[in-house]
């Protein structure tokens, strides 16, 4: 993720909105890969990853007159859209757990010590993944996969860096857990 | 270990984890139903004052209801009431296009239009709507072939500048189409897609085929002879829908 992208985006955002299509293939270009990226982490399916990218830059590029409005960095808001998209996707096609690991116990013989985090697959880890709540798989792959700061994340999010970082903190517990889990079965 | 060692271990993994990336073809999809949206976007203008907006309004309103329909109509997508307006509009700027540079240039267009709506279609998983969009472009491309075709008959050095014009198209084409055809889940889709890239490259057989007239003069054969020779390099570029060259 470019750190700077917000700035940089402003006069392409301008352009998109007077019908410049460079200035869209340029932002376009810019979020695209990292939406599907995004999107794929939480849903694990290609082809509705795929979708959502799409329909999420459609969305961002289409509506820049809501952008305006909220107040956030361009590169926020898409993520907003693509969040919100996951959503709906899950609403209307179900989600295989929402339970969340936070509390959840270890099975009896796991040492945690004893996970063996290099060893894992990154497959393993994106269906770990999707195990935790929509919240903590949302600040695990922001924070992780696509590289971002706690500062953006709280801005994606609408919440505070420490509320960020605490979420964070506990989503690694659940995901350790949710590994455990895996591992015992 | 402690904890905090234990998570930041696995922190450090999750960082390592690759990007998935998304196929190339979906990436092209994705543009092309982004422009298509983004060109209908700026379409809109911005609101004007409430009380000049009625004044406006009130005289805009019987215009609006035809000439704001045919307008947008030319924006409009096969799925949509508007659609067959768009064929009338085009049928009238072909009527003002008098060269035949101006008529291939035209062609070409309807031909990138028709391919743009195939796209969008199967994305909204409208096979059949595709389907009619996969043929209207092949239809445009057969009439451009042909056009070159005639051409060439008077006027050889016109024509090897149009040739390359609808060689350079249906190479672009059939890229954009080749890149549809490998994320198209829908069986059905696949084979309208693979059947509109041979009928694009029949089409520019068409032009390649030397004049079967008898009578034609020492020049008119050299010329095609001429003309022949350039093509199988350049549409050597163009790989058949079933992946041999």
């Amino acid at each position: 993720m470019g750190k700077a992208a917000s700035d940089d985006d402003r006069p392409l955002i301008e352009r998109v909105r007077k019908g410049d299509q460079d200035a869209a293939r340029t932002l376009y270009e810019r979020y695209f890969d990292r939406i599907y990226n995004y999107v794929y982490a939480r849903l694990g399916r290609v082809e509705d990853a795929e979708d959502l990218a799409i329909d999420t830059m459609t969305r961002s590029l289409t509506r820049l007159d809501l952008f305006r409005e909220q107040g956030v960095a361009f590169s926020s808001w898409v993520y907003r859209i693509a969040h919100n998209a996951t959503v709906d996707h899950y609403r209307r096609h179900g989600k295989v757990t929402l339970v969340s690991l936070e509390h959840a116990t270890p099975s009896e013989s796991a040492d945690p010590s004893e996970l063996a985090v290099e060893q894992l697959s990154n497959e393993d880890l994106r269906a770990a993944l999707r195990d935790l709540t929509d919240e903590q798989q949302q600040v695990l792959i922001l924070r992780f996969f696509q590289d971002l700061t706690a500062g953006q994340v709280a801005d994606i999010m609408g919440k505070s860096v420490g509320a960020v970082q605490a979420l964070q903190h506990r989503a690694l517990g659940s995901l350790e857990r949710a590994l455990q889990g895996r591992e015992a079965n | 270990m402690p904890e905090e060692q234990r998570l930041e271990r696995l922190a450090e993994r999750l960082r390592a984890v690759d990007p998935a990336p998304p196929s190339p073809g979906a990436k092209i999809r994705g543009w092309n139903l982004v422009l298509v949206a983004v060109e209908q976007s700026a379409a809109v203008r911005p609101r004007a004052h409430p009380v000049r907006r009625l004044v406006v309004a009130a005289v805009a309103i019987a215009l609006l209801l035809g000439a704001g329909a045919v307008a947008a109509s030319a924006d409009s997508l096969p799925d949509s009431p508007l659609y067959p307006l768009k064929g009338v509009l085009e049928t009238g700027r072909g009527a003002l296009a008098f060269s035949s540079s101006d008529q291939l240039a035209y062609r070409l267009d309807l031909a990138r239009t028709r391919l743009t709506e195939a796209e969008a279609m199967i994305a909204r998983h409208r096979v059949d709507l595709a389907g009619k969009s996969l043929n209207a472009l092949d239809d445009q491309l057969k009439s451009a072939a042909l056009l070159v075709k005639a051409v060439g008959q008077a006027d050889p050095t016109a024509a090897t500048r149009l040739q390359d014009e609808l060689r350079q198209a249906v190479a672009s084409d059939d890229r954009q189409l080749a890149g549809l055809q490998d994320q198209v889940q829908n069986p059905a889709a696949a084979a309208a897609i693979m059947q509109a890239r041979q009928r694009a490259l029949d089409a520019l057989k068409v032009v390649e085929q030397p004049a079967a007239s008898p009578s034609a003069s020492p020049g008119s054969s050299a010329s095609s002879a001429s003309s022949a020779s350039v093509l199988p390099s350049r549409s050597a570029s163009l790989v058949s829908p079933t992946g041999t060259p």
